[in-house]
């Protein structure tokens, strides 16, 4: 298991954790492993004591964070929706004490979040949004006989149950070089977690406060938000934004053959795209051309931040990282970055990236990315990123622009590449990952499960 | 002090444009002779708007009105004793001029502030860009102090770090019934941009010269 040792996230504990680790769900802290192998299954409880009997035969299996930054073996995760506290049995004074738009579900959030268009919910896949999901499970593992291993396990606890039923199952998985449907290497850029034990990564900052993460502890502005009640079931829980994405490979080759004449030129403009070539390394440190070995090493390839590049020149504003994490870029908007910063953990699903897949079918092929967005406001927080810094360019002074990798894309819309002496606009950008599915789920902690699977006790 | 949180009868919104207006005539029978007469002159120049609308107002989120990428909020605020003379004083620190400090939000078009009924209530009226709460939880983090300095006059105000401090909001903001935005599509930050392109296009006229 050495591999899941070095690679979860951080390599030792170098400060005391304040935060009730042995409370809190692994997945909330500890980062998948490189490589990665797991799958997401979605189960609906038909017989709510069933589902609570489910829920104790499967919690010896579900890892708290204690020691997050070692895994030992692989681990799962456990996320409930607003459907599936109902279906447990949860009392009405309860499941009212939760946030309105988990109560309401991604779906029926469609306006708030922009999922309109071919990311509306009518297009997504058959189990999601229908207030079938009950129970979100994630298993991770670092290689496919570990991944085998704990499905195995996952599937004995459904032995036997007939009130319990899977809706959906799908594995995921590294590609080679850890690269994402678009050849990207992903998950680089995490938010450092106040409390959690270790010291943050070059560039990561100032670890945030961790109440914008967990439930129960104080927030940026100072205070504890809300928690579900009973406080044994919302302390140290979380809330996860669960979101399927089909990458359209063919759309985005084509976009890039129309733009780049030549290799040097495509790659270029990717890069563009992201802010960071496809190796990870960051524009900013690599503005010249690729840099492979900047790309890999984690405490070099996110050390950096934008004030060397006030105008975009090497970065363009509108680029997806740009977006996601503004870090010192001068907003349009007084915006207190750590606030809107989530935790994800991305998961690839389907065949690696093709860089010669080029037709609308090459769209159709099922590949992509599950991601858990995770924070104590992920409703929130998911809404506020969708509307302001995905599916717009106020806020960064790109105008009308969104984000070229998974905003949805306008008839007409374009791309601006900050540029000496004037800018390149790129017309013709499409959307490149296409909703398919999403739910919110509560992931409680390691007390608050224990107390749903014993029957609210 | 109970502050009106609806106003008025909306229209039934299946009505076509005859109806509606046969329903103005049937409230201004009662009007005087001057309003009777004002209103027969306005209908005959709106006649064609009246059956083709212009995209009626949005809502801003919460609550408020919307039009394009505006936001309205209106709000009438009871005021504690003592009250209105802190905040006046304050406000005249900056001879009434508040763009100092409100600047810095970066998404504010107007705001005012006016004392009414012998300094007991307050009107308070802005303008802004996008949803209603999109950014609140960014000034609470950031301007924490320069919205419990207002506020604090305002009536049992929870304090801008009381998780009720946004249902006190909602709860005496009244939505605009009629609102009209000259550049509905305009963004302050699109304002600026498009300020400094004229100057710059002044300064390339005047180089190219």
């Amino acid at each position: 298991m050495s591999s899941v040792n070095e690679h979860a996230g951080a390599s030792v504990a170098t400060r005391e954790p304040t935060l009730d680790l042995h409370e809190i769900q692994a997945t909330v802290l500890r980062q998948r492993p490189a490589p990665y192998f797991g799958s997401h299954v979605l189960l609906r409880v038909d017989d709510a004591e069933a589902g609570r009997a489910f829920l104790r035969r499967l919690i010896p299996h579900v890892d708290s964070a204690a020691g997050w930054w070692s895994a030992t073996d692989p681990w799962i995760a456990v996320g409930i929706s607003y459907a599936g506290l109902r279906a447990l049995g949860l009392s009405e004074d309860s499941l009212q004490s939760f946030p309105e738009a988990f109560r309401e579900g991604m779906a029926a959030r469609a306006r708030q979040l922009g999922d309109v268009g071919v990311n509306d919910p009518k297009n997504w896949d058959q189990a999601y949004g229908k207030g079938e999901v009950h129970i979100g499970l994630s298993a991770f593992s670092d290689s496919e006989e570990n991944r085998r291993r704990i499905l195995a396990i996952a599937r004995q606890q459904l032995v036997g149950f007939s009130g319990i039923s899977v809706l959906a199952m799908q594995d995921f998985g590294a590609q080679p070089g850890d690269r994402n449907s678009l050849g990207y290497k992903d998950g680089i850029d995490q938010p450092a977690i106040e409390g959690s034990g270790v010291e943050p990564l070059p560039g990561q900052g100032q670890p945030i406060k961790a109440g914008e993460f967990i439930l129960g502890y104080p927030g940026e502005a100072g205070f504890s938000l809300p928690m579900p009640q009973p406080e044994i079931l919302g302390r140290n829980g979380t809330f996860v934004g669960f979101r399927k994405y089909q990458s359209r490979v063919g759309a985005f080759n084509r976009f890039l053959q129309a733009h780049g004449n030549t290799e040097a030129e495509r790659e270029l403009l990717a890069a563009k795209l992201v802010g960071r070539w496809r190796s990870g390394a960051p524009l900013v440190l690599a503005p010249d051309g690729d840099n492979p070995a900047l790309g890999a090493d984690p405490e070099r390839n996110n050390d950096f931040n934008y004030s060397n590049d006030p105008r975009g020149r090497q970065a363009p504003f509108g680029c997806h990282i740009r977006r996601m994490n503004p870090r010192d870029t001068k907003l349009t908007r007084l915006t207190d970055v750590n606030l809107h910063r989530l935790i994800r953990r991305g998961t690839t699903y389907g065949p690696p990236y093709d860089p010669n897949a080029l037709s609308d079918a090459d769209d159709e092929v099922p590949r992509g990315a599950y991601f858990l967005f995770i924070s104590a406001k992920a409703m929130a927080t998911i809404e506020f990123l969708q509307q302001e810094w995905i599916n717009d360019g106020n806020f960064v002074g790109a105008r009308d622009e969104r984000d070229p990798i998974i905003g949805l894309q306008e008839e007409g819309a374009t791309f601006t590449i900050p540029k000496d002496p004037v800018r390149r606009l790129v017309r013709g950008i499409d959307t490149f990952n296409v909703l398919r599915g999403g739910e919110y789920f509560f992931m409680p902690s390691m007390s608050g499960l224990n107390w749903l699977a014993n029957g609210f006790q | 002090m109970a502050t009106q949180t609806q106003t008025g009868t909306t229209p039934q919104p299946e009505l076509t444009g005859a109806q509606k207006i046969q329903q103005l005539r049937e409230l201004f029978a009662d009007a005087s002779e001057v309003g009777k007469r004002a209103l027969e002159n306005v209908l005959k120049e709106l006649s064609g708007q009246v059956s083709e609308p212009p995209p009626p107002i949005e809502s801003a989120g919460r609550v408020g009105a919307r039009l394009g990428k505006r936001s309205e909020l209106t709000m009438i605020v009871p005021l504690v004793p003592g009250g209105a003379k802190r905040l006046r004083t304050f406000l005249q620190l900056l001879g009434g001029n508040l763009s100092p400090g409100a600047s810095k939000v970066g998404t504010l078009h107007d705001m005012r502030f006016v004392f009414l009924d012998n300094d007991t209530r307050m009107l308070f009226a802005t303008s802004f860009d996008g949803d209603w709460d999109t950014y609140i939880d960014d000034f609470i983090a950031l301007i924490p102090d320069y919205l419990d300095l207002m506020d604090s006059a305002w009536e049992g105000w929870p304090g801008i770090r009381n998780p009720g401090a946004k249902d006190y909001l909602v709860k005496h903001q009244i939505t605009a019934e009629g609102w009209f935005v000259a550049n509905p599509d305009l963004t302050l930050a699109e304002i600026q941009r498009l300020e400094r392109i004229g100057k710059a296009t002044d300064e390339f006229l005047d180089k190219v010269q």
